[in-house]
């Protein structure tokens, strides 16, 4: 019974490693004749290792404090934000208000989702490239906010999945960023003055260009790297 | 430079040669020096040493004694016998009318 718990231990923890380093490492445990619970120390060894060493690199360090948990808070303020625009101009007060704001307000609340869904997408984008064996780190420093938010949450007349707007974006972003998908330069540059030119309204704003480069930087190193890349 | 473990390593794939893979490279290592050699510390040494082109590492046939399962075979390229010699040689210059490696290195040019 110990024993067969002690090989569904390794099984499991073995499945920690790549496909066929597992297959080898789990070979060379079997060779030397380990005892199940040895083997599953030693995989376990390998793992941390593994993760200590990539910790070495400032990518992941980026990904989770320069992105991820930066990242999800002020696109949760976003989305929110972007979810009560588009409530007031569904207001009939608002509809019953002049054609000339109504055409402005609907104008506003389409550059904000746009805004929302290339901070989203770009951020998810580069997360998911430069932290790939990390993923789930930045994915836990994404998540913790947004469980910390969704608790908190107190404006009634909005649904509390208004704060995960930014979501479907970002986790297409991630998954695009995984394949590695390079963008065209032209077309990444594009994509980065457009970004940024819809931020320029906010820049007289006191403290606004914080928030505001601090979402605003990963579509710029799309840039770069599709420069390198080209 | 090499480090320690890295030296100790590919002198191990060295006197394996044809038969170097991770198994055997421990069990050399353990038999050689008396210290247990994990497989984490093993593998991740392995990947630097093949990250800096000092080795090559290929999947092996799989044997009934492993459990079907492959090898990672190893071979030192000429880049990673070379940064061996300049380790052996930087440790026995430094070791030269040092008490302990008198009698082993004070004979060498």
């Amino acid at each position: 019974m110990g024993s067969q718990l002690a090989n569904a231990f390794l099984n499991l923890i073995s499945r920690l490693l790549e496909p066929r380093e597992r297959e080898v490492i789990l070979g060379d445990l079997t060779e030397a004749g380990e005892s199940a619970f040895r083997s599953s120390l030693a995989v376990i060894g390998l793992v941390a290792r593994r993760q200590v060493g990539l910790w070495k690199n400032w990518r992941p360090w980026l990904a989770a404090f320069g992105l991820a948990l930066p990242g999800s808070l002020l696109l949760m303020g976003f989305s929110v934000s972007v979810s009560r625009a588009y409530q007031q101009y569904l207001d009939l007060d608002v509809v019953r208000a002049s054609g000339f704001h109504l055409g402005v307000g609907f104008v506003l609340l389409l550059c904000n989702l746009f805004l929302l869904a290339a901070w989203s997408w770009t951020g998810g984008f580069v997360s998911g490239a430069i932290s790939r064996r990390t993923l789930w780190v930045t994915a836990a420093f994404s998540f913790v906010p947004c469980v910390f938010c969704l608790e908190r949450f107190r404006i009634e007349s909005l649904s509390r999945l208004c704060l995960l707007l930014f979501l479907p974006a970002a986790v297409w972003g991630v998954s695009s960023g995984l394949r590695l998908v390079r963008l065209r330069p032209s077309r990444a540059l594009a994509l980065a003055i457009t970004v940024t030119a819809l931020t320029i309204p906010l820049w007289p704003q006191k403290g606004a260009w914080l928030p505001n480069w601090a979402l605003s930087w990963p579509v710029w190193y799309l840039v770069a790297t599709a420069r390198r890349t080209a | 430079m090499l480090g320690e473990f890295e030296y100790l390593l590919i002198a191990a794939a060295i006197r394996l040669g044809e038969h170097a893979y991770g198994a055997a490279i421990r069990e050399e290592l353990q038999t050689t020096t008396g210290r247990s050699c994990s497989i984490g510390a093993l593998y991740t040494t392995l990947e630097r040493l093949e990250n800096k082109g000092f080795v090559k590492t290929w999947m092996g046939e799989p044997t009934p004694q492993r459990g079907g399962r492959p090898k990672r075979m190893v071979h030192v390229t000429a880049n990673g016998v070379q940064a061996a010699k300049d380790f052996y040689e930087a440790i026995t210059s430094v070791s030269r009318g040092i008490g302990w490696a008198a009698n082993r290195v004070g004979s060498l040019p």
